[in-house]
Parts: C-alpha cells; structure tokens; sequence
C-alpha cells in the first residue's frame, strides 16, 4: 500500500472512509457511553431534559446490584453473590466444555470424510435453530423428572447445548486453515494421528480455540431464557437476578444500567486474557498474516 | 510393506477418531436436541397444556396447524419478521463487512479501537433492550433530544409501526454488527499479502482487488456469519418484548414473539409446539439452502 | 496459557462455590421462597420477616420482573409439579388458572385447621377478589396479602393556585376541582394541556406490555356502562362492543390528546417518570406506586402530589358509575409444596395485626383489623383514598383462560389507541376473538336476545341517578 498514486479520487475515497468509520464508531460506542452516565444517574436526572451530562453521581444503581449500602436490606440484595458464583461457574464450565466438543467434531468434520458428516454438521447447527422458548418447557418438565432443574449442572448442559453448534462450525473453519500435510508429514514420520492432533494441529488453531471461547462466553454468560425458567434460587444466574429490577418505583433504570456495565467486566477480562490469539489465529480458509 | 501397514493404520485409527471425538457430541446432542423435537412434533398433535394436565391431551390431528395457518395474523407476524430479518441481516452485513475491511489495516490505535468496538456484543441482552428503550423513549430519550437539536422533530419511535420496526432494527444491528466485524476482520487478514502484491504490480484498484480478490477469498467465512445471524435474527423476540411489547396492535410481534406467548402466558403447550414446528422448518430450510451453497463454494476453492 | 487461564478460573470458581456451600448448610434448616417482582413491597415483607421468632426457618425471596415472566414463572413451575417455591403471590385473575388448573392450596383447608387464620380476619369483598375460585363458590386459593387499585394522582400546586382556578371558572363555568367524572376529567385534562410550557394535563397507560393499556381503559369502560362479558352466557358480542362499551373505550382513547405525544405505548414507569418530572397536572396510577410519588428523593414534585380516587362517568343512560381495575395480589400456596405446616405457621404469624400494621405503612394490608384501626387511614398521604376506592372495584375474567382473553382485549386497545383501527372496529374484533377464544377452550356460549346489565354489584356498585362525589 506504500507507493500508491494518490490521486484526487484516491484521498477523497480514503476521508469518507475515515468519516464513516467514526460515524459507526459514534453509534457503536454512543450508547456504551449512554449506558455508563446513566448508571451514576438519579432516578430524577435520569428524565429531565435537556440531559445532563454533568451531575452529582449516585451510587446507588451499583449498590442495589450489589446489594450493599443503601440496598443492604432489600428483597433484591438477597443471593447477589450466589448469582455471581453460579453465573461464574456455569459459564466457564460451560464455554470450556462446548469449546472441548466442538474442537473434537470440528477437527474431525475437517479431515475425514465419512457418511453422514452433512447431516451431523447440520445437526450440530439445528442447536441454534431452535427456538429456546419453544423448547423450554419440555427441558423443564425433562429436567424436572432428572432432578436438574435448579442446578448449575443443568445449566452447564444448555449452556454446552446452546454453543456446540457454533464452536463446531468455527473450529471446523480452523482446522480446515491447517493443510491436511501436516498429519500427512507426522504419520510418515511413524506418529500417530493422535499425536498428530494433540501436538501438530492444536498449538496451530490455539488462536481459532481463544476466538471460540471468546464467543461462547459471551452467549453462556449472557443466557437469559433457559436460565429464568430452569432456576429458581439455588443456581439463578446473575443477568436473571438483575432482570428482577423492577418494582417500587416502576422500572430502576439506575440499577439495570449499572448491572449492564457491571454485567460487561467479566466479559471484557475474558477478552483481555484471550486478546493476543484473537486476531492472530483468526483465519480460516488460509494461513494469515502472523 | 510399510505404505500399506501405514494407510492400514491410518484408516482404523481415523474411525476411531471420528467415534471417539464424535460421540460425546452426538450423545449431548441427542440427549439436548431430539428429544425436544420428537416433543415439539408429538405435542403438536393434541390441544394439550401442560398447566391444565388434568384436562388431559385431546388428539386433534393437524387440527393445530391449520387453525394456525388459517390465522391472517400470523401470515402478518411473518412477513415482519421477513423485514425485521432482512433490514438486519443486510445492514449488519453490510457495515460489518466494511468496517471490517478498514479494520483489517494497520493504523496506531487500532487495537484499541477493535476492543472498543466488540463491546456492545459482549453486553447482556436484557440490558441491550431497557437500555435502547430509555434512548427511545419519545419524551426524554437522547436519540429524540439529538433530533431536535440537529433540527429535526420527535420521532414516536416505539408507538408506530414502521418506526418501532427501524428502532429494533437499529439497536439488534447495534449489538450484532461487531459479530461480523470479527470474523470479517479476521477473515480478511487471513488473505495472504503476497496476493495483494501481486494484484498493486498488476496496476488493479482498490475497488477490484476489493470485489474481486477480498471478497471472494473470505467469503466462506463471511457466509457463515451470515447463516448464524440469520438463524439469530429470525429468533429474535426479547428485543420487541422490551421495545414495543408487540404493540402497536400485533404489529411488531415475531413469530417467534408468538411462539412465547401461546408458550407461556396462554401456556397451550400443543398450539404453541405447533407454531414452533412451522418456524423451524422455515429455519431449517433457509438454513439448508444456505449450507449447500456454502458447500458449494468450499470446493470451488 | 488459555488452558491455564481457564483451568484456574474454573478451580478457583469452585473452591469459592464449596465455600459457599458450606455456609449455607451453616443456615437456617426451613427455607421458605416466594415468587413475586421486586419493589417496596417485597421489602416490607422480607424486613417483617426478619423479625419471625423461630429461627430456624427463613424467607427467601424469588424475585421475577414485574410483566410477563411473573407469571410464567410461577406457571412453568406448576407445570412441572415443582416446589421450588413455597408460596406465591400472583395477580388477582390468576387464581382461575392456577386454583383451576389444580396447582394451589385451598385456604379454606387451613381456614378449618387454624386457630388464628380465618376467613372472617379479612373483609369478604378482599378475599373474594383476591382468593375466591369460581367466582361466588367460597372456595378460596389466596389471601388478600397485597391489595391495590387503580387511582388517581394530581399536582396539588396546580389545582389550589387562584389563577388557574379563575381561569379555570371562567372557560368551562363550573369550579376547579379533583374531577367526578371523566367528562371533568376531560375539560381539566384540556385545560392544563400546554406543550409550550412542557406540559400536559392527563397521563396513563396504553402500552401494549402485559396488561397496561387494559387495566386502564377498562376503568373507561365499566364507568360508561360497558361489560367486557356475560359470565352466565358467555357472551362477549353485544358487552364488549356494546355502545356504552364504545364510549369508555372512546373517552380513554381521546385523553391520549391530553398526553404528552407519543405517550400512547407508556407504560407504569412512563406515566410515573412523566409525573415525578412535572410534566402532568393529573395521572392514573396504581396506588402502589404512590410511596415513591410521594418521595422527595424520587419525584421532584412529592410535596406538591396529592392522591384521589379515579373519576367515574355519566353513560349514554343518563346513570353514574364509578368503576376502575383491581390491582394487587394475593397470597397462595403452592400445592406441591413439602413445607405447608411451616408455611401456615408463618403466616398465622405474618397475618397478625402488629406485623400488618407494618406492612400498611407503605403497602396496601388486607387484613380487616388493621383497615379498621383508627390509625390505618393516616399512616400515609393515600391510605384514606384508598379505603375510598376499594367500594369501586372491578375485575376481569375470573376464567382459566384469562391470559388469551387479556392478550386479545390489549391487541385491540392498543389498535384503537394507535389508530390502526376505530374503538368500534376494535371492540367488535376482540369480541370476535374472545368468543372464538371461549369457545375452542370448550364454554357453551348461550345466545341472549337481549343483553342485560351485568348483575356486577357484588364486586362494584351498578348505575346511580346522581353523581356521587368523593375525595
């Protein structure tokens, strides 16, 4: 891209470009923005106009998710921390478990070709077709007769259940970025395929697997339908928890913004710990630019 | 001697394999996913609730679907979610894939500014609801406040129809568009540098290595993106639950948003199986048309 | 590097768990859960709780949001026959589907067995309508633990200022006043609506959410004359799109212009934000929300609020009613509970006047000893009020099949509050849908040729000659 003919064309091309990169920039991070002024905001600032921008900050949207300080004694404050654990739990679990299966399948639905493989890579994806709400009363009534309902191990399973699909069809897109020679080159050496697998084609896709994880962590942790029917109080998770935040003076708009920042940080330390093989390994079709 | 010894052992080993790294799959998936489908179909058959189940299960045959397909209003909840489903789709395509393609090339701050943007993905959807609804909101929401004073008038944005239809649409492409961004960004660096070398010593412009190399070369990734979100968007129904509530009328409702109800708050567990059941064929048909296409293009490349 | 990162957090995700769990088994033996939305009143229970002196059993709150999930919630656990919670508080017409569908306790049970809980601790009209199934049996599936009515707030500042009163006098030549009838309504509505000023002179809710736009419009439709239904016949055509039907719908459909625009999809949290903002001289609200509107922290005009009781109407009959929507919930008990003597222990304790004396100071008892004490009507600035309203209530569907009906009567509001269709067009189609709805859930509809008056007084008294004046 260095010694390009910058033509009149050319630069104006490249400032719309800019332009709208900040415009989408604008409307992708404007209501982050929003989002984070109205967690510190009075339920009396929340509504006046014109909007502040600048006001006494009130911390009682945190303490109320929380449920410390001022909320230390309302019905909401109760089990917040059990909430954290179980969300914590199911989703970590959850996501490594669906990010394990989806590499096996992915791999093999990469190299070999065997009958029936369409219908199982379809198969896999029909987890995200159907629709959760549709279901749920029959993983209910299921999970009621197993004793799994109310339990972190229920949700484990729909949290693999809801992400298999999408972690098989991505690592499968990794693995079919490895050529097929490096098994070829391994075996000929006299080490198994398994070997193979564990040693060769995995450290390879390490990138593909930290993407992965990185989305189902997001779905998992996020998980709202399953959740608010499947627990009650022993394995509630914590977005079903916040959800609760509406009563006494109608919606608390204070508390649920400030659950969605509180809600994003685990989130974002997960991408911060995967943020190297984000981008790296990112490739599908082809080996990247490194 | 030794070839044939290898290719022996390389073949039961891969069967091996594909039991072993299968199975698991295939039995959560069974466990998780058949069973839930053979319920769906077989109460689907009988005007059943399963909170009145002394009232028993009365078979009524396909008795179900064709009241459900006799409704004018669900061929209405359709055709919205057609739209809801094509404004997103297309607009989150669209900007993902630009933006992914400016993403793609090194500049300072990049990183950073990558991060940033992934962020309204990583958010809870619950929150992404209440918080697009307080934005809208006609009186006090920013979104009207910025209007008037660019000039504009208020917009009704969730009283109306079409507006309540732009507004979902905006806040799902919102929090969704990152998704594209990161597979298409990825997908693009992903194309060696040597081809577009190539292509800048053969003179073409930016605009033909774009559409005629860029494009192309990551398009089997890009198709995923677009099957995925797909799937999602027809799914979708908590949007429109915290936006509109369905309202005006049943104007904003999805199948999908009906399927919920008729699932859960008039808890007809038959009649509800069986709009599920017609909204997961039209998914699994879109879905199967797509995949073959995506089939398609892996082994034309 | 990920699997570390992974492996650790999972370990240490479970080592805080096994802590937890050990503390836990460190609690109380008897956990007793509810199911019900978050708010002060969930508060007022949990910190009465606190104070049972058996020790050994706790209260542990399930809370849903207020909507939709509430109910479904509580709905998918009796589907399953589970007893992840103990007791219940659910919405007024509820109790047809649950008591019906066979899910909760019958208190009468208890009635017999207990010294202290008996029917006659609470009012007869309050355990009707929050516990009786089928309507008129003396069956009962709840306590009135919760009550709640549809009320009116408005701007004392506004109502006792001499030049809006003079202004007032002379344009419509009758004096400012909380209004009697929504035909009063109308003109003050009229008169304080001044947009250039940011404000408007009537708010309420025409969402399309859960019950929003129906429990407000019904108040419409009942004081003008209008019957959402028959309950001997099952008639809904010739009720709920008869003319005087038409004209509540109508009336609540033009207080609209009233409004701030764009306020017809509001729901509880608009018309209050709007309120505590100063932006409406009067609004229709649930009492339920009044602790807050009268709190300074809350609402920037809480000392300038006052509470009523929500206008009535003159009917095309020429005869006043008054009439608005029941809130509230009452208190059942899940059948399939294991812990019922625990669970009746508790509330023969809960139910006592001292605990409901606290209960009252910021929620609605519906227990007789307290509604009686001299003290009950000033605890607060609504109290009276609400011992007013509650001679007015009325209630919808007390059938199984109430969450249908309610979803098509919102559909239909909200068409006609919209403009998608006129109140005519829309009424006659929710007729349409309800009998169609009564008739596939199995109701024998007997055709009438005539459509009387639904004998309703037993829950709310039928057309005066004269207006009758409260507040």
């Amino acid at each position: 891209m260095s010694r390009s003919r910058t033509t009149g064309i050319d630069l104006a091309a490249r400032w719309l470009f800019i332009g709208l990169l900040i415009l989408y920039t604008i409307y992708n991070l404007g209501p982050i923005f929003w989002l984070l002024i109205s967690s510190f905001k009075s339920r009396m600032d929340l509504f006046t106009m014109p909007p502040k921008i600048f006001f006494t900050p009130d911390l009682s949207g945190y303490e109320s998710v929380f449920g410390v300080g001022s909320a230390k004694d309302s019905a909401s404050a109760f089990g917040v921390f059990e909430s954290l654990v179980n969300s914590v739990i199911v989703s970590t679990v959850g996501t490594a478990l669906a990010v394990f299966l989806g590499t096996l399948a992915g791999y093999v639905c990469s190299r070999f070709n065997f009958s029936g493989k369409g219908d199982f890579m379809f198969f896999v994806l029909s987890t995200r077709m159907l629709p959760p709400v549709a279901v749920l009363v029959f993983y209910h009534l299921m999970f009621a007769e197993l004793g799994l309902a109310d339990t972190r191990f229920g949700l484990i399973l729909v949290a693999i259940f809801a992400n298999i699909g999408l972690a098989t069809w991505i690592m499968k897109g990794f693995f079919d970025g490895v050529p097929q020679e490096v098994e070829q080159i391994a075996i000929v050496n006299g080490y198994t395929r398994m070997y193979a697998f564990l040693h060769l084609v995995l450290p390879m896709v390490k990138g593909g697997i930290a993407a992965t994880a990185g989305f189902c962590f997001i779905f998992a942790w996020n998980e709202f339908a399953f959740a608010s029917i499947l627990t009650t109080t022993k394995a509630k998770t914590l977005p079903v928890k916040i959800s609760a935040a509406s009563g006494a003076t109608g919606i608390e708009w204070t508390q649920i913004c400030a659950a969605g920042v509180v809600l994003i940080i685990p989130v974002l330390i997960f991408f911060y710990l995967i943020r190297k093989h984000l981008l790296m390994g990112m490739t599908f079709g082809v080996l990247g630019r490194r | 001697m030794t070839q044939i010894d290898a290719s022996n052992r390389k073949r039961s080993s891969g069967r091996l394999m594909i039991l072993g790294f299968l199975s698991p799959s295939l039995a959560i998936l069974l466990f998780m996913v058949a069973y839930p489908i053979f319920s769906l179909v077989y109460y689907s058959f009988f005007n059943f609730s399963a909170l009145r189940p002394a009232a028993g299960m009365k078979p009524v045959g396909l008795g179900n679907y064709e009241f459900l397909l006799g409704d004018p209003e669900l061929w209405e909840r359709f055709v919205f979610t057609g739209e809801f489903v094509a404004l997103c789709v297309s607009a989150q395509m669209l900007i993902g894939i630009f933006i992914g393609y400016q993403l793609q090339k090194n500049f300072r701050g990049r990183d950073l500014l990558f991060t940033a943007l992934m962020l309204p993905m990583m958010m809870s959807p619950v929150v992404v609801g209440f918080l697009w609804r307080y934005m809208f909101n006609s009186e006090w929401g920013v979104i009207n406040y910025l209007l008037t004073v660019i000039g504009l008038g208020k917009v009704d944005w969730l009283g109306q129809t079409t507006a309540a239809l732009f507004a979902a649409a905006a806040a799902d492409t919102w929090m969704w568009t990152p998704f594209i961004v990161l597979l298409a960004t990825a997908a693009f660096r992903g194309i060696p540098e040597t081809i577009y070398e190539a292509a800048e010593v053969d003179g073409a412009s930016p605009a033909y290595t774009f559409f005629r190399i860029t494009l192309p070369m990551s398009a089997p990734v890009l198709f995923i993106a677009l099957i995925l979100r797909l799937i999602d968007s027809f799914k979708q129904y908590d949007l429109f639950f915290a936006l509109t509530g369905g309202g005006p009328g049943s104007s904003t409702e999805t199948v999908s948003f009906a399927v919920a109800k008729t699932a859960f708050s008039y808890f007809y567990t038959g009649e509800a199986s069986a709009l599920a059941v017609v909204l997961l064929v039209i998914i699994i048909g879109l879905s199967m048309i797509l995949v073959r296409h995506l089939n398609k293009m892996g082994e034309r490349y | 590097m990920l699997k570390k990162t992974l492996s650790s957090a999972v370990t240490s995700a479970i080592a805080i768990c096994a802590a937890l769990g050990v503390s836990s088994a460190a609690r109380a033996d008897t956990t007793l859960t509810f199911v019900w939305h978050a708010g002060t009143c969930a508060d007022a229970l949990m910190d009465i709780a606190k104070d049972y002196p058996d020790k050994t059993v706790k209260i542990v709150p399930a809370l849903v949001p207020y909507g939709p999930e509430w109910h479904n919630k509580i709905a998918s656990e009796f589907a399953i026959k589970g007893d992840a919670f103990d007791f219940a508080m659910w919405d007024s017409q509820s109790t047809a589907e649950f008591a019906g569908g066979g899910h909760a306790v019958k208190i009468n049970e208890i009635f017999d067995k207990s010294s202290y809980l008996k029917a006659d601790i609470f009012p007869p009209a309050s355990l009707s309508r929050y516990g009786e199934y089928p309507d008129g049996s003396g069956e009962y599936y709840g306590l009135p633990a919760n009550q709640d009515a549809y009320g009116l707030m408005y701007r004392k500042d506004l109502f006792e200022d001499p030049k809006e009163k003079d202004a007032f006098k002379a344009k419509y030549g009758y004096d400012l006043a909380v209004p009697q009838t929504y035909q009063q309504a109308r003109d003050i509505a009229e008169f304080f609506t001044r947009p250039d000023q940011d404000l408007y002179g009537w708010g309420q809710m025409g969402g399309r959410e859960y019950d929003f736009a129906t429990t407000a419009s019904n108040s419409f439709l009942w004081s003008f004359g209008g019957e959402l239904y028959n309950p001997q016949t099952f008639e809904v055509k010739g009720y709920l799109d008869s003319p005087a039907s038409v004209d509540g719908v109508q009336a609540y459909v033009d207080m609209f212009k009233f409004g701030p625009p764009g306020s017809g999809n509001w729901g509880f949290d608009e018309v209050n934000a709007a309120f505590q903002q100063g932006q409406l001289a009067m609004a229709m609200q649930w009492f339920y929300f009044n602790g807050s509107n009268a709190d300074p922290k809350v609402s920037k005009f809480a000392d300038k609020t006052a509470f009523g009781v929500l206008p009535g109407a003159v009917g095309r009959d020429k005869k006043f009613r008054r009439q608005f929507s029941v809130g509230g919930q009452g208190m059942g008990i899940n059948k399939y509970s294991k812990k019922l003597p625990e669970l009746t222990k508790f509330m023969e304790w809960y139910f006592q006047p001292e605990q409901q004396a606290r209960y009252a100071k910021v929620c609605q008892t519906g227990l007789k000893a307290v509604l009686e004490s001299a003290e009950w009507q000033g605890l607060n600035s609504y109290n009276r009020q609400f011992s007013t309203a509650l001679a007015y209530l009325n209630d919808y569907w007390h059938l199984p099949e109430y969450p249908v009906l309610l979803d098509q009567l919102q559909e239909e509001v909200s068409n006609a509050v919209s403009g998608t269709k006129t109140v005519q067009q829309a009424l006659s189609d929710a007729a349409e849908k309800h009998e169609r709805t009564l008739q596939r859930a199995g109701y024998d509809i007997k055709r009438g040729d005539s459509t009387p008056e639904v004998p309703d007084q037993k829950i709310s008294p039928v057309g005066v000659d004269e207006v009758v004046v409260v507040n």
